[in-house]
Parts: C-alpha cells; sequence; structure tokens
C-alpha cells in the first residue's frame, strides 16, 4: 500500500529510537514510509486548550499537503489530533469555513490517518509478519500499553475497544511474544505534565509501572513518545519516591518487533532506553551470534 | 426558600455562563445525570479540587468564578476517559478546553498552575519555526517559572541518549505559517 508519513515533533527528537524502529520494521515488511514534505507540528495538548482554530487549522495543512494519501501516524498524541480534525471538519461545516479562512485553503476532513498498528494489523496482516519472524519474542512477558489518545474518543479515533485493545497485543504475539491481560492498558501516564507538574505524573506512571510489575510482565511495550518518556525516563525517581523496584524496560512495540525480525539493536535505537534492556534481551536469548546464526539465509537485507 | 429551590433559581439566573461554555465548547451539558461516572474514571479526581461532575454541575449554576480559578481546570490530562463513558455524551473535555481559554481571558487562572505559560511558549515555538524545539522549549519555560534546578539532572542523560537536539530544525513556510497564527488569533478576537 502507499503511504506518507507524519513522525510529528517526538519523533524528530525524544523518540528517535521509535522513528528508527519504525522504519527499519516498516522496510523489513515491505512499506515505504516517505515523509510529507516540511510537515509541521500537529499543535499538541496546547493548541487545542488554547484555540479551537489552530487546533483544527494545524492538522489540516498537513493533511492537505499529503494530497489524499493515506497518513501513517506513530504518535498516539498526533494520530489523536489529526483524527480530531478530520472528524470535526467532516462534520461541522462552520468549522470548515473558519479553517478555510485562517489557512487560505479548504479541506473537508478526508484525508486517510491511520497509526502504524493498524496498518500492520488490518492492511500489512499478522501472517506477513509471522512469516518475517527470525527470533520469537520467547521469554518476554509483555504488558502493552496503549494510554489514552489512540483509543479515546471511540468515535473519532475509531481504533480498537477503547477499554481493552488488543492490536498491539497481537502484533506481539504473532512475533512470539507472551502478553499479559492486565487492567492498566488504557490509564492515563499524565502525558505533557512531565513538564509542568510532574507530581502527577509520578503518581499515574507509578500506577501503571506497578500494575504491570503485579500482572506479571518482564517489560512493557508502548505506541506513544510521552508514554514511553514517562515510563523509562522517570522509572527511576518513581521508584525511589514510592520506595518500590521496577525494573521494566520500556520499548516501543516497533522495537520489538524489530528484534523478532532479527534486525540489529543499532537500527532500532535501542541505546537510547533508560532502563536497560539487555539483561533481559540476553537472558531471553535476543541478543548474541549463536541465535542470529541460527537465522536461515542472509542476515544483512532480510531475505 | 428549600436548598432545591435556590438552585432552581441560580440555573435560571445563570443561563449566561452554561450557555456561554456551551456554545464555545459544543458540549451539551445541560444533559448531564451527575451519575459521576467521569469522576469515577478520571486519573486525577482524587487530587484535584472538583470532580469533573462538579464542573458541570457548577457551570449549571453559573459559578463563573468558582470555576474559573479552579485548578482541575488545569490538571485534567485531557485524556478523554470522561467523554468515553459518560452515558449522555457530555463532551467534559471540550467544555475544560473552553474553559480554560475563558479563565485566561478573566484573569482568574489559578496561581498554582505553569500549564498556561507551557502551552504560550509551546504555541510560539510552532509559530516560529514549525515544530518543536525541546531544548528552547524547556529554557524558556524555565526562565519563565524560575524552575531553573527541576530536572536538570536529565539534561546530561537525555543527550547521551540522543533525546534532545541542541539545535532547531527550521520548516519552510515561516511567513505563511506566522499569517495563519495571527488570522487565527484576529479571528478568534482574543490576545495570544
Amino acid at each position: 500500500m502507499s503511504c506518507v508519513f507524519y513522525p510529528g515533533c517526538s519523533l524528530d527528537s525524544t523518540a528517535r529510537d521509535y522513528y528508527l524502529s519504525t522504519q527499519a520494521v516498516a522496510g523489513a515488511l515491505g512499506l515505504e514510509l516517505p515523509e510529507i514534505p516540511d510537515w509541521t507540528c500537529c499543535g499538541s495538548t496546547p493548541a487545542h486548550q488554547s484555540s479551537e482554530l489552530l487546533a483544527l487549522a494545524l492538522p489540516a495543512q498537513n493533511l492537505l499537503a499529503a494530497r489524499g494519501k493515506t497518513v501513517a501516524v506513530c504518535c498516539a498524541a498526533c494520530y489523536s489530533r489529526l483524527k480530531a480534525a478530520n472528524h470535526t471538519l467532516a462534520h461541522d461545516p462552520k468549522a470548515r469555513a473558519a479553517v478555510a479562512e485562517a489557512l487560505g485553503a479548504d479541506y473537508d476532513g478526508s484525508t486517510p490517518v491511520k497509526h502504524l498498528l493498524e496498518i500492520i494489523v488490518r492492511d500489512i496482516g499478522l501472517k506477513k509478519v509471522a512469516e518475517r519472524v527470525v527470533r520469537p519474542l520467547k521469554g518476554l512477558r509483555v504488558a502493552a500499553y496503549y494510554g489514552c489518545l489512540l483509543v479515546r474518543p471511540p468515535e473519532v479515533t475509531q481504533f480498537d475497544d477503547p477499554e481493552n485493545p488488543t492490536l498491539m497485543d497481537d502484533v506481539l504475539a504473532a512475533a512470539g511474544a507472551e502478553t499479559l491481560d492486565w487492567p492498566h492498558k488504557t490509564e492515563c501516564c499524565g502525558a505533557s505534565y512531565s513538564i509542568t507538574d510532574v507530581s502527577i505524573v509520578h503518581q499515574l506512571t507509578r500506577d501503571v509501572l506497578a500494575m504491570a510489575r503485579d500482572a506479571g510482565a518482564n517489560c512493557i511495550a508502548t505506541a506513544c513518545p510521552l508514554c514511553q518518556l514517562n515510563l523509562d525516563l522517570r522509572q527511576r525517581e518513581i521508584a525511589e519516591k514510592f520506595g518500590e523496584s521496577f525494573d521494566l524496560p520500556v520499548f516501543y512495540f516497533t522495537q520489538l518487533l524489530g528484534l523478532a525480525f532479527g534486525l540489529k539493536p543499532a537500527q532500532l535505537g535501542l541505546r537510547s532506553l533508560v532502563v536497560n534492556p539487555e539483561p533481559l534481551l540476553a537472558a531471553a536469548g535476543m541478543l548474541g551470534e549463536q541465535v542470529a546464526g541460527q537465522r536461515q539465509g542472509c542476515t544483512g537485507c532480510g531475505h | 426558600m428549600s436548598t432545591e429551590a435556590q438552585a432552581v433559581c441560580s440555573v435560571a439566573q445563570s443561563d449566561d455562563f452554561v450557555r456561554e461554555v456551551a456554545t464555545a465548547s459544543g458540549a451539551n451539558l445541560a444533559i448531564c445525570l451527575q451519575c459521576r461516572k467521569c469522576s469515577c474514571g478520571c486519573p486525577v479526581a482524587a487530587r484535584s479540587d472538583l470532580k469533573p461532575h462538579e464542573i458541570v454541575r457548577l457551570v449549571q449554576l453559573g459559578e463563573r468564578d468558582g470555576v474559573l480559578a479552579s485548578r482541575m481546570i488545569w490538571e485534567c490530562t485531557s485524556c478523554e476517559t470522561c467523554a468515553t463513558r459518560c452515558p449522555q455524551n457530555v463532551d467534559i473535555p471540550a467544555m475544560m478546553d473552553a474553559l480554560r481559554q475563558a479563565s485566561r481571558a478573566a484573569k482568574k487562572t489559578a496561581a498554582t498552575t505553569t500549564v498556561p505559560v507551557f502551552n504560550d511558549i509551546f504555541l510560539r515555538t510552532v509559530r516560529r519555526l514549525g515544530r518543536m524545539y525541546e531544548a528552547g522549549l524547556m529554557a524558556s519555560y524555565k526562565l519563565r517559572t524560575f524552575r531553573f534546578f527541576e530536572d536538570m539532572d536529565k539534561v546530561p542523560l537525555m543527550l547521551r541518549k540522543r533525546k534532545i537536539a541542541l539545535l532547531p530544525h527550521k520548516v519552510r513556510g515561516g511567513a505563511e505559517r506566522k499569517r495563519l497564527f495571527d488570522r487565527a488569533k484576529d479571528m478568534e478576537g482574543k490576545s495570544r
């Protein structure tokens, strides 16, 4: 299928590893992700809290630049803003007229927007994912953490079940991981309060980490740069503040998928993770040559 | 007058505020049943000064000042759980956005929050560069909020982990972008 890619600001900075692993995994699955030329910020939370018009016009500008092609998104926050703009502009003629006046170009809300998980499960298919696996994620007990904005509000995102989504679980299970049934899949991590009031993030992220640990997870998979940053970068200070221990590596689902595809850690940006994943991956036999050596065919190009 | 009668009277007097918020947000606030499902699922209800269902009720009652000065409208994480679970489909997150803007316009914003400062710097950065520039954003935010030392231990770690770039990435189309922001400001008739 033919897509254009909207990386969003986080994938350009704090989530560079999400960008790298996304491109590597997409390449392995035969999905090309050329970036929308000169894409700009979606406005994120500050726009919708400050100005409805900017919250619509900033995504609309990028969706117009996609020229009708399906826009692939990885960041849950960008995904939410692009989908919300599409929903409003398709249903509210007054909002559409206002955005057209502000932007100097009319946009009808019709550019399809899909998260990479939707593309992998619904367009590429789990069968193709399973076929591409050379190093099953055996020994990984993964808590798939979706956070807020992929699933809510469901009439806008139409992503999956808003209370118990399974798209990420399905992808990781196809790659050989054991995924857990746990209750905090869609609880909030506190998102950008990491900057403005970290006490909110400490409490909410602690609850997510503790629930994953208590459910028996040995790692967490995420599909959102803000979730990943809060769970990973702040894990140590949260453990200290609450007198607990977690030791849960927090991956992007694309990094786990890439490992299962036999891609190299450097291609997946694994060194950007703060909680060191090496002990877990080594124990699971995911690192080291003897495992890679078992692969059939060429390790370099994926054939 | 009974409490109930007082409430009915104050609802009658409060038409302006509830209508203002409903118009600005598109949320149908009149149909809230006060079932509290929003507050049960709200991740910050336990720590904040008001719960989501209380905000809705106070808006109905026309308690303008109390609502606009509340911490809740700045502690809400926009997680959309309330709207997803509301049996009446009251768009509480949209109401929160409208209240944030009204709170700033009325200069009632709770002194405890730095969210408006963060939002302003964020949007100014997008206006100027087209994309977020974390290092610049954090520097400006720290200067404006005097939080110089908070998280400074994270900076070397984030640089080592390649999580922040030192230089901004400037996107073409700066003149159009400024025009968009200016036009949006004019059309919405407020200062930003």
